[in-house]
Parts: C-alpha cells; sequence; structure tokens
C-alpha cells in the first residue's frame, strides 16, 4: 500500500491535507481533510445584538472581510424589512469592487501564477519578472485605499452596519483615488492579455455553475440564485436547493444540491453565466481574450478573475464619478422579530446568511454558508477526474499536480471551517 | 528620519503574541521615545504585503516578532536584514506573507532597497498552540525585548 500526503498545501488560506488511495494504480479514495478547527461562529452569534453581527463576521476571513459584512447586513434588512437606499447600495457595490479587486490581484498574480508559470512562488517569479509583480502589487494596493477610504482601514475594515453606513466617506478622498483606478483599468485589461498566454494543463469539466444573476449588472450585492442547469431560485429559496452536509474527514461542511450533486461558485460560475451583464471594457476585454465561453476548466478560473478585474476596476471608477453622499448614511432601525436570508458574490463566490431574530433584535439564529464549503466536494471530484494522470507520476510530480489544482480553486479553508496535505496511499 | 516599530504576531495563539506585548510594553515604559513624532509604533497580527509600504514610508523598520529557533525559550534575537532571510514563515496561510518573505519580495523587487535598514527584534516561543496567554518564560523575557528595541531605536534617532 502506498500513500500519497501533502501534509499542509502552501499558498492556501487556512490548515488542511490532501489524502490519496491508490488501489492497482487505481484512485480509490480522495478526501480533502480539513482540520482547521471548527470556529462555531453561527453558536455565538446567538444572543448578539444584530447591529454587532457585521463586524463578527467579517472576522471570519482577513481577505473577504467585506463580503460577509455586505451578506449579513442584506439578510438582517430582510429580517427587519428595511430597504436601503440607492445611494448607499451603490456604496455597498464601491466598497466590494475594492475586495475584488485586492482578492483577484493577489490570487493571479501571487498565488496562482507561479503554479502555472514552474515558480515555487511570486518570489521566484519576482526575481524573474519584477514588473509583473510590481504591477500585481499596485493593482492590490488600490483596491486596499478603496476600503480604507470607505471603512477606514483596509484590513477588516468598518463602517457598514445593518440599514447602509455608519457614516458617508470623504468625497475628495474617494475622488483622489480616480487617477490609480484609471491606471488598475489599463493594468487590469493588460492582465486579461497576459493571462491568456499562460500554459493551462487540459482539464474541462462538466460543472453545474451556480452564481447569483441580475438582469442589469453584475451581479455582486443582489438578485436570484441561477444555475447553468436552468434552475433558478430566489435568495430566500436558496436553502430548498442548496444544502449543507457533515462529512467525517472534515471540519468544514460540503455543499450539495438538493438532488445530491456537486456544484461550482466562483469567478468561472459568474463569468460563465452573467458575461452578458459585464462593463463594457470588460466586454471587450472578453472578446479580444478570444476566449470561449462557457469556460469549463477550473485551471482557466485564472482568466476570470482577470476579467473580473477589469469589470470591478471599471465599475469602481463609474461609482466613484457618480459618488454623492446625501441624505441619511443610514436607515434608522425599527426592531421587530424576524427571519431574514441574505446573499452576495464574494470573491470565491456566493455567500449565504440566515438569520432569526427576537423583538429586541437578538440573534436566535445564524446560518452561514461560504464558497469553499460549496466548493469542496466539486474539488475533490476534480481530483478524481485528475487521478489517472496522477498515479503514472512520480510522488513528487504528482503532489505538486495535485496542489496546483486545489490553488486554482483560490479556496479558503479558514473561511470554510466550519483545510491541505496531499496523502496518496496505494494498494 | 521616520522610524517604524511593528509588533508582528497573534494573540490567541500562545506565544505568538510575544510580539504584540512587548511593542505594547516599550510602549508603555519609555513614553518619551514612542511619543516623538518621527516615531511610528503599529501593533499588527499579520502586515503581509502592506509590510513593504511600510518599507517605502519609513526611513527604517524595526519589528518585533515571535521566532522559533534552537534557542531557548525567551532568548532574544536580534537580527540583520542579512540573516533575516534564514527564517521563513511558518504561517500556513497563503495570504499571509512572512516578514522574512516579503523583505525579500521588496529588495527583488526594489534594489534600491538593499542596504534599509531594518531590524528583527525576535523573541523565541516556547508554545503557539490555539489560546491566549503568553508561557512563564516568554512573559519574563518581555522587559528584554523592551530594551532591544529601546538600544534599536535609538540609533536611528
Amino acid at each position: 500500500m502506498t500513500t500519497i500526503e501533502v501534509p499542509a498545501l502552501a499558498r492556501v488560506e487556512g490548515e488542511g491535507g490532501l489524502f490519496i488511495k491508490l488501489e492497482n494504480g487505481r484512485a480509490v479514495e480522495i478526501r480533502l481533510d480539513i482540520y482547521e478547527p471548527p470556529r462555531f461562529f453561527e453558536g455565538f452569534l446567538r444572543g448578539r445584538f444584530l447591529q454587532e453581527v457585521p463586524d463578527i463576521t467579517a472576522r471570519i476571513c482577513g481577505i473577504c472581510p467585506v463580503a460577509y459584512q455586505m451578506s449579513s447586513a442584506f439578510a438582517l434588512e430582510n429580517a427587519l424589512g428595511i430597504k436601503i437606499s440607492p445611494r448607499v447600495r451603490a456604496l455597498r457595490r464601491l466598497m466590494y469592487c475594492g475586495e475584488h479587486i485586492e482578492s483577484h490581484a493577489l490570487h493571479i498574480y501571487m498565488l496562482q501564477a507561479p503554479d502555472l508559470l514552474g515558480k515555487q512562488s511570486a518570489l521566484e517569479l519576482a526575481a524573474v519578472a519584477p514588473d509583473i509583480v510590481k504591477n500585481a502589487l499596485r493593482l492590490k494596493k488600490i483596491g486596499n485605499e478603496i476600503l480604507k477610504v470607505i471603512g477606514g482601514r483596509s484590513v477588516h475594515p468598518v463602517n457598514v452596519c445593518v440599514g447602509g453606513f455608519y457614516s458617508w466617506p470623504d468625497t475628495a478622498s474617494l475622488k483622489a483615488l480616480l487617477p490609480d483606478l484609471e491606471w488598475g483599468l489599463n493594468a487590469a485589461i493588460d492582465s486579461v492579455k497576459w493571462a491568456v498566454t499562460l500554459p493551462y494543463p487540459d482539464l474541462e469539466i462538466d460543472y453545474e455553475f451556480v452564481a447569483l444573476h441580475h438582469p442589469e449588472e453584475y451581479a455582486v450585492v443582489e438578485g436570484e440564485v441561477w444555475s447553468s442547469k436552468g434552475n433558478k431560485v430566489s435568495i430566500a429559496d436558496y436553502e430548498t436547493r442548496y444544502i449543507e452536509e457533515h462529512v467525517k474527514h472534515s471540519n468544514a461542511l460540503h455543499g450539495r444540491t438538493a438532488d445530491g450533486n456537486t456544484y461550482l461558485v466562483g469567478p468561472l460560475a459568474r463569468l460563465n453565466l452573467n458575461h452578458e451583464q459585464l462593463l463594457p471594457a470588460a466586454q471587450k476585454a472578453l472578446k479580444d481574450s478570444g476566449i470561449k465561453l462557457p469556460l469549463k476548466n477550473p485551471y482557466k478560473s485564472l482568466i476570470a478573475r482577470a476579467i473580473e478585474l477589469v469589470q470591478f476596476y471599471e465599475e469602481a471608477i463609474e461609482l466613484v464619478k457618480a459618488y454623492q453622499p446625501d441624505g441619511p448614511a443610514h436607515v434608522e432601525l425599527k426592531l421587530k422579530a424576524g427571519e431574514g436570508a441574505g446573499a452576495t458574490e464574494a470573491p470565491r463566490g456566493l455567500l449565504y446568511h440566515r438569520y432569526e431574530i427576537d423583538e429586541n433584535g437578538l440573534v436566535q439564529f445564524a446560518k452561514i454558508t461560504p464558497p469553499t464549503a460549496q466548493n469542496l466536494p466539486r474539488i475533490e471530484a476534480d481530483l478524481f477526474a485528475l487521478a489517472p494522470k496522477i498515479v503514472k507520476m512520480p510522488e513528487a510530480e504528482a503532489t505538486l499536480t495535485a496542489e496546483h489544482l486545489v490553488r486554482a480553486y483560490d479556496p479558503c479553508i479558514s473561511c470554510a471551517t466550519h483545510f491541505l496535505k496531499l496523502k496518496v496511499e496505494e494498494k | 528620519m521616520k522610524i517604524a516599530v511593528i509588533g508582528i504576531g497573534q494573540s490567541l495563539r500562545g506565544d505568538d503574541g510575544a510580539g504584540l506585548e512587548a511593542v505594547r510594553q516599550w510602549r508603555e515604559n519609555y513614553p518619551e521615545t514612542a511619543s516623538r513624532s518621527e516615531v511610528r509604533v503599529e501593533a499588527n497580527e499579520l502586515p503581509g504585503l502592506a509590510l513593504i509600504d511600510l518599507i517605502h514610508e519609513n526611513d527604517a523598520v524595526i519589528l518585533v516578532d515571535a521566532v522559533r529557533s534552537s534557542s531557548k525559550a525567551g532568548t532574544i534575537h536580534r537580527i540583520g536584514p542579512e540573516e533575516l532571510s534564514a527564517f521563513t514563515s511558518d504561517s500556513q496561510s497563503a495570504h499571509g506573507w512572512g516578514a522574512a518573505e516579503t523583505i525579500q519580495l521588496a529588495r527583488q523587487l526594489n534594489p534600491a532597497l538593499k542596504n534599509y535598514p531594518i531590524k528583527l527584534i525576535g523573541i523565541e516561543v516556547k508554545q503557539t498552540t490555539i489560546g491566549s496567554g503568553l508561557s512563564k518564560e516568554v512573559r519574563s523575557a518581555i522587559p528584554l525585548a523592551c530594551r532591544a528595541i529601546q538600544t534599536e531605536i535609538e540609533k536611528f534617532l
């Protein structure tokens, strides 16, 4: 019996391992063991006042705190029957642009590109292509600056509240970002041109893609939950079609559709389902790239991220230009007992929250379904698809190939626990 | 001359919070130095790539962080820019860049930073399991770390 074990995957957020069991050269079992400790956020939100929820859930992730703030705020606003103003909605979209920009720039250049280019890390990439890495850091930093202006700081920004924002950000500080944003838009367009030249391994998977869809915009903050298999449900009905289950080897729950199938959330799903809603520069970048949709190669999620980088820079420019704070930054809350669900598109995919609150605004029940938990069964299934190739490789190469695939997903295990080591066992 | 004193660590991982605690106590014990206009004091769980910006925004950087080598717990290391590359991050996080790798990256991207003054005050850890609170050995070494910070900063001021 042979075992291949990757005790901890590098460049993946959180702690987990990969285990592959081979029998007569055939993979019979593949598990992503998630041993990042369970985090119990849903448990300790119980009894907290609803206005604390956005800032508590933001702490689930240092990369996408805004996503947690947004999904929780929308869910709790739905529970209270509150409608936010169009200006607040626009500012939420802008803040989300900042998060998508910094997260995508990091993943494209610092986490996944080194794999495709045969480099061990971004450090090695920086040694041969310093200008690429310099641009990447600048692209990322501009996203952070948006978060800083709106939320006071770039990591775990504050200011989002149930009902809107605690205060309007300073107009001059936001408008001052425009020259950097214009530079970023051009650099993002160049990122797409560069992304299509990278060598991607061949792997086509017949995914069920799932993402929010909105008829008038590239859905991020609101929409209907659309599946590439034709299913459409409202956010309120999400749990009737998408369920989470416990599996023994993982502290993260696994997401499946109600009929037991795996599905994929994230940039590939969004681009494939929502490309018609891209803004003009992003549309043009997609067209000029010569990419045919749907994209079904998990490694090519890098290209999807690059096109989205154009989208989010373009959108940020529009929103900053239009920014005009006027009226109250938030709706005054009238407390009542209720239940509400909210979903937004985090950088890694659909992030769903549901809360029940009592008449004093105290949380009675919380459910948080992060993107990585939904993608985990799909990553395992992809590794099965890759297995016939892996088993013929020497151990070190097999490990690296499996790691590349997992990293292409940009999984965020810390968020999902409720993540990687590769272990291959051969009989 | 602008100098940044940056405490790095995760206070919920036992001795990993040693750097944060040392900077906090140094600030309390040396208020005159800590409050000077050219001194910027930061406590940061994980500065990651933002450390590159801190390097560019200041003329010198003193990092105070927990380290693990083969020394006795509580040993204070004073590590210069060259030896720093021998330390690697044991962070399991893809997104968290260790201080040593980040400084290496900053230098690779900007050769002018070759002689940038950076000093790491490293505090040898005993345990970094989940839970707050420093071990006895590390706690009793914090005053030594404070003096080391003060000695290093006086060289720049």
